[in-house]
């Protein structure tokens, strides 16, 4: 009885391993150009395809600051209501990312499309802005900049900030 | 121990549909997933790469083997394994106040919260009483 269920526990584990093989089969041989793009370096940063986000560009804090400067960007905040209360970049909107189902406000889908959009979250691994940014792309958007080093690398530069109510 | 044989197969679709679903979603959009993986802050971002590009081929195949009918043990016991780490996984995120994207099925995905560890225990349910139900062996 007890070798009975022994051997079972042994066939079973082995049929787990067999799906676990196949698995890993399966996903080099569909995912193969993918995985040979990881092997070459991409994905090492970020998971942005710039074949699937043409219109998606990473920049830095200095970049960041010379488009707000010339006024012409519209700057977004992909981080929550309230630590945007607390601070963001001067005229940035307050844009929580909420996934790929985010609803975008009117008001932007009537910018128009080639219009640059610099869109920033909290700093070091934050991943709302290019959840936004990509966000962004689906509706058209051509020029989205993402702000990497975000709100903790723009208030360590020592730019302006501003506090108060999101201008929603 | 469930002996219902209907609803053991009702089970066994319901759950191996699931499982396919979301594995499907996944396959479709890797780099997405990858994303949802890296948001949980976890592990790293060639660990995410990996995990997005396995972890759906996983569920397709436990999946559809659980609602084919083949290898049935080792497909409820390998979707349950996976149901209790999505379990243990959605209640550390809590614990640790991180807002991601559950990344469950793609686009369909939502906040990671308690809903989303009640969802999994009821799936959780279901494998536990393939798993352990009576029968043939194979």
């Amino acid at each position: 009885m007890a070798d009975d269920a022994l051997s079972e526990t042994r066939k079973i584990v082995r049929q787990v391993l067999v799906i676990g093989a196949l698995s890993v089969l399966l996903a080099a041989a569909v995912h193969f150009p993918l995985v040979k793009r990881f092997a070459r370096g991409e994905f090492r940063e970020n998971f942005l395809s710039q074949e699937d986000y043409p219109g998606i560009r990473l920049i830095t804090i200095q970049e960041a600051e010379d488009l707000w400067a010339v006024g012409e960007a519209v700057v977004f905040d992909a981080r929550l209501e309230r630590p945007f209360r607390e601070g963001h970049v001067p005229r940035a909107r307050n844009l929580p990312a909420t996934g790929s189902r985010q609803k975008i406000p009117p008001d932007i889908l009537e910018l128009q499309r080639e219009r640059t959009l610099v869109v920033y979250c909290e700093g070091g691994d934050c991943q709302s802005s290019l959840a936004l940014a990509k966000r962004l792309h689906d509706e058209g958007f051509t020029d989205i900049r993402v702000m990497t080093g975000g709100w903790e690398e723009w208030k360590k530069a020592g730019l302006p900030v501003e506090a108060g109510d999101a201008e929603k | 121990m469930l002996k219902n044989k209907t609803l053991l197969v009702v089970f066994r679709l319901v759950l191996g549909g699931l499982f396919v679903y979301a594995g499907v979603v996944k396959v479709l959009d890797p780099l997405d997933f990858a994303q949802n993986i890296r948001n949980y802050r976890l592990v790293g971002q060639s660990l995410s790469f990996i995990a997005a590009v396995v972890l759906p081929w996983l569920e397709i195949l436990a999946g559809v083997a659980l609602a084919a009918g083949i290898r049935k043990r080792a497909s409820a016991l390998f979707i349950s394994g996976l149901l209790v780490f999505f379990i243990l996984l959605t209640l550390v995120t809590i614990a640790r106040g991180l807002d991601v994207d559950c990344g469950c099925f793609g686009a369909l995905s939502r906040k990671s919260g308690f809903g989303v560890v009640l969802e999994d225990l009821v799936m959780l349910f279901m494998g536990l009483c393939l798993l352990f139900a009576p029968g043939r062996r194979d």
